[in-house]
């Protein structure tokens, strides 16, 4: 027998979380859990349903970063006003995850707690500098992206820790972002390869003041190498430099296999892809690309 | 208490909101939506396709929004409009235009996947009135045909949308 649990506050939720321990499994829009409950790969023997908590429905901009709450939907950011208008290119990855079913009931706390090697947000999420807040027994705590996620469907989080909000900062104007997705079965599969991009060009308005590029579904964590991305500051986004930025991605990450995809193949999908992303935050930067 | 009660089975006692009528079901924590529909309600429209949200056979709207009933666990479909291809036909059983138009298209060969179609279609339209076929073939493009009768429910679809805007 499962207990199903519905607490009313974020203190509730943590302190039934904590009473369970390894147990328990926290629940909200169940798009994730209900495929491992199913194949018999978690036996909780509690169900802690996150639906109640108070004040992590909404996306709210707090200076100069948004900050959704952990129960907003995909399909909420997607359409979100806020979002569109502060960082477009956020809305348009959440766009792109799986159908409009997922997304209207997949939230931003399950997908962060749940670290599916080939989910699509975590990816914008690294780019984008964002940093998760997270509240356990010990009172709350903020995690930025790169330490949160830690393996194979593996985070920061301890069992009585939830999500309660991410916060992402909104980049400089004129900075463009993309999200190139490739899948190699159906157009809402998880990708084989995703990549988002930005680009901030300088005073010129063609040479590149600032590259960020993260990758996901490559490897067992979302992966953003900052020294690669420094190679195109000052430096026009050309054939060369892109392909150099790109050719550094795809040495550098290891690869994995699986059946979107073998690790060599990965690896040159990484190629291919982080130049496309590349070029097309360039292209919109430029004002010649949507 | 934030625990709730189970009986001697297990199970929970849920109140679902079902086509516009309360029902209260036993069920136990696990159990998702679409096993409560189809075993406890009998409401057979909703079909298990694939079982991991990806075919949308098991549609139903949740709030007026489409869901994978066989990803939600049902004890958190409580407190919301659950509406299903069963309930979107008039009380006194006239075709709602969004299913006439299907019929008039024959937008179907087996039909298994044909309940999900109408209601993601009822949502586009909702969402949406003036769809563009671009649009909807993104809309509808988590709904998966296996008979292949997609160019018949894009017609559909589209003559639904006419019909509804009383064009």
């Amino acid at each position: 027998m499962i207990a199903f649990l519905q607490p009313r506050s974020i203190d509730e939720a943590v302190a039934a979380l904590d009473h369970y321990g390894e147990d328990a499994r926290p629940v909200a829009g169940s798009t994730a859990l209900t495929i491992l409950l199913r194949q018999g790969l978690v036996q909780p023997k509690a169900l802690v349903s996150l639906a109640g908590l108070p004040d992590m429905s909404s996306v709210q901009q707090e200076n100069a970063a948004l900050r959704i709450g952990a129960l907003v939907t995909h399909r909420a950011i997607e359409t979100s006003p806020l979002v569109r208008e502060a960082l477009p290119a956020l809305a348009d990855t959440f766009a792109r995850v799986a159908n409009v079913r997922v997304r209207n009931a997949a939230t931003v706390g399950g997908v962060l707690a749940e670290a599916d090697y080939a989910s699509d947000p975590p990816t914008a999420f690294l780019a984008l500098d964002a940093v998760v807040e997270v509240a356990g027994p010990a009172g709350v705590r903020s995690i930025p992206i790169g330490d949160f996620t830690r393996g194979f469907y593996e985070t920061a989080l301890t069992s009585s820790e939830i999500v309660t909000h991410l916060r992402v900062p909104i980049p400089s104007d004129g900075t463009a972002g993309v999200y190139e997705k490739f899948v190699t079965r159906s157009s809402e599969d998880r990708p084989c390869i995703g990549v988002f991009a930005a680009v901030r060009l300088g005073e010129d308005h063609k040479s590149c003041a600032e590259l960020r590029v993260a990758v996901g579904a490559a490897s067992e964590v979302p992966q953003r190498f900052k020294d690669i991305e420094t190679l195109a500051s000052g430096n026009y986004l050309d054939d060369d430099v892109i392909r150099t930025v790109a050719d550094g991605y795809a040495d550098r990450i290891e690869t994995l296999s699986d059946l979107r995809g073998s690790a060599w193949y990965r690896t040159e999908m990484v190629r291919v892809w982080v130049r496309r992303a590349v070029e097309r935050a360039r292209n919109v930067a430029m004002g010649i690309q949507s | 208490m934030i625990e709730r009660a189970v009986d001697e089975d297990g199970k929970l006692t849920l109140t679902l909101h079902v086509n516009g009528r309360s029902r209260r079901v036993k069920a136990r924590a696990h159990h998702t939506l679409l096993q409560v529909l189809r075993d406890n309600l009998q409401l057979f429209g909703a079909r298990e396709g694939c079982g991991v949200g990806m075919c949308g056979s098991c549609t139903v709207l949740l709030d007026e929004k489409p869901v994978s009933s066989c990803l939600l666990l049902a004890p958190l479909a409580e407190g919301k409009d659950i509406l299903t291809i069963e309930g979107l036909a008039s009380p006194g059983g006239e075709l709602h235009a969004i299913q006439q138009a299907y019929i008039d298209h024959t937008a179907f060969q087996c039909s298994y996947c044909t309940p999900g179609f109408i209601l993601t279609t009822w949502a586009l339209l909702h969402e949406k009135p003036r769809a563009t076929p671009e649009e909807a073939r993104e809309y509808l493009s988590g709904n998966l045909c296996r008979c292949g009768s997609y160019v018949k429910i894009m017609e559909a679809v589209m003559d639904a949308r006419d019909r509804l805007a009383g064009g």
